[in-house]
């Protein structure tokens, strides 16, 4: 099995994860988003998404954001509107995490071949943190559309 | 106009519905769409529905996409019928499983409707 160690600077690269952002809201929203330096405004009900990597990587893909912005998503993909984190909501922000966790493994050819993904996991509520104990290496971005804002995370805790 | 009898298979409900949509933008008017949420389900719906078209994803819990495809063609169901696959998986590997387990197409999500018209109103001519 080929190894992911010699190309850990292409795995690792950070505009692998803008570009899979750009591409997976511009397909499936039909709108822009961009890189935002900022940090996450706080909101009262925040939404986690969590897609695992198993394979020649390890890890994990996670997609965070306010209610806002979870909302607005939802009303993109379906073509509803939403004025709660319901489970359509939920079903909505999963996927995102999902092929957003699949745009960015398939940029490296080698770790698309050999990494799978998990099924999504979404976490909501208020007040919470989600914990990574000394990962290989991490990629933490946030995003703006229309006047909301996203975050994502590449969490590699382990590379062959 | 003939109706075209469609199943999607996608443990995500709102997938399923962004499929439907994508159909219909291809064109396909006629649509008449069976949904199931797992390949086991599909399945179950093949016994007792006829269709023209199938899109499966494959990542799904306790029955994925793959296995849904092996066992359709190992029960015999829907004979003839052509199977795209959805998925976020988009690996050479990943495309020769799904071609050696019997699909016909192969899209990556995220998809464009014109992507999903390209890839399966050809198969649905040639039905």
């Amino acid at each position: 099995m080929p190894s992911l160690r010699e190309s850990v600077h292409l795995v690792s690269d950070p505009r692998n994860l803008d570009v899979s952002v750009e591409e997976v809201f511009q397909l499936m929203l039909g709108v822009r988003c961009e890189r935002d330096g900022l940090p996450l405004a706080a909101e009262p009900e925040s939404v986690t998404a969590v897609v695992g990597f198993g394979g020649l990587l390890s890890g994990a893909c996670v997609f965070r954001s306010g209610s806002t912005a979870a909302l607005k998503i939802a009303a993109h993909m379906t073509g509803m509107e939403f004025d709660e984190i319901d489970d359509t909501v939920k079903d909505g922000i999963g996927e995102i995490c999902n092929m957003l966790a699949g745009a960015w493994k398939g940029k490296v050819p080698n770790l698309a071949a050999n990494c799978g993904l998990s099924v999504p996991a979404v976490i909501t509520g208020r007040d919470y943190n989600l914990h990574v104990q000394a990962p290989e290496f991490q990629i933490h971005h946030t995003y703006r559309f229309e006047d909301t804002g996203f975050a994502v995370t590449i969490v590699c805790d382990g590379l062959r | 106009m003939k109706e075209i009898r469609t199943l999607i298979v996608d443990d995500s409900s709102v997938m399923r519905k962004i499929v439907e949509r994508a159909l219909r933008q291809a064109g396909l008017d006629t649509l008449v769409v069976h949904e199931a949420g797992s390949g086991v389900e599909g399945l179950d719906l093949l016994r007792t529905k006829q269709v023209d078209v199938i899109l499966s994803d494959i990542n799904m819990p306790s029955m994925d996409g793959l296995e849904f495809l092996r066992q359709i063609r190992a029960q015999s169901l829907a004979p003839g019928v052509p199977v795209v696959m959805i998925t976020t998986e988009s690996s050479e590997e990943h495309v020769k499983q799904a071609i050696q387990a019997g699909a016909q197409g192969y899209i990556r999500k995220p998809f464009t409707a014109e992507q999903v018209k390209e890839r399966v109103l050809p198969l649905l001519r040639t039905a």
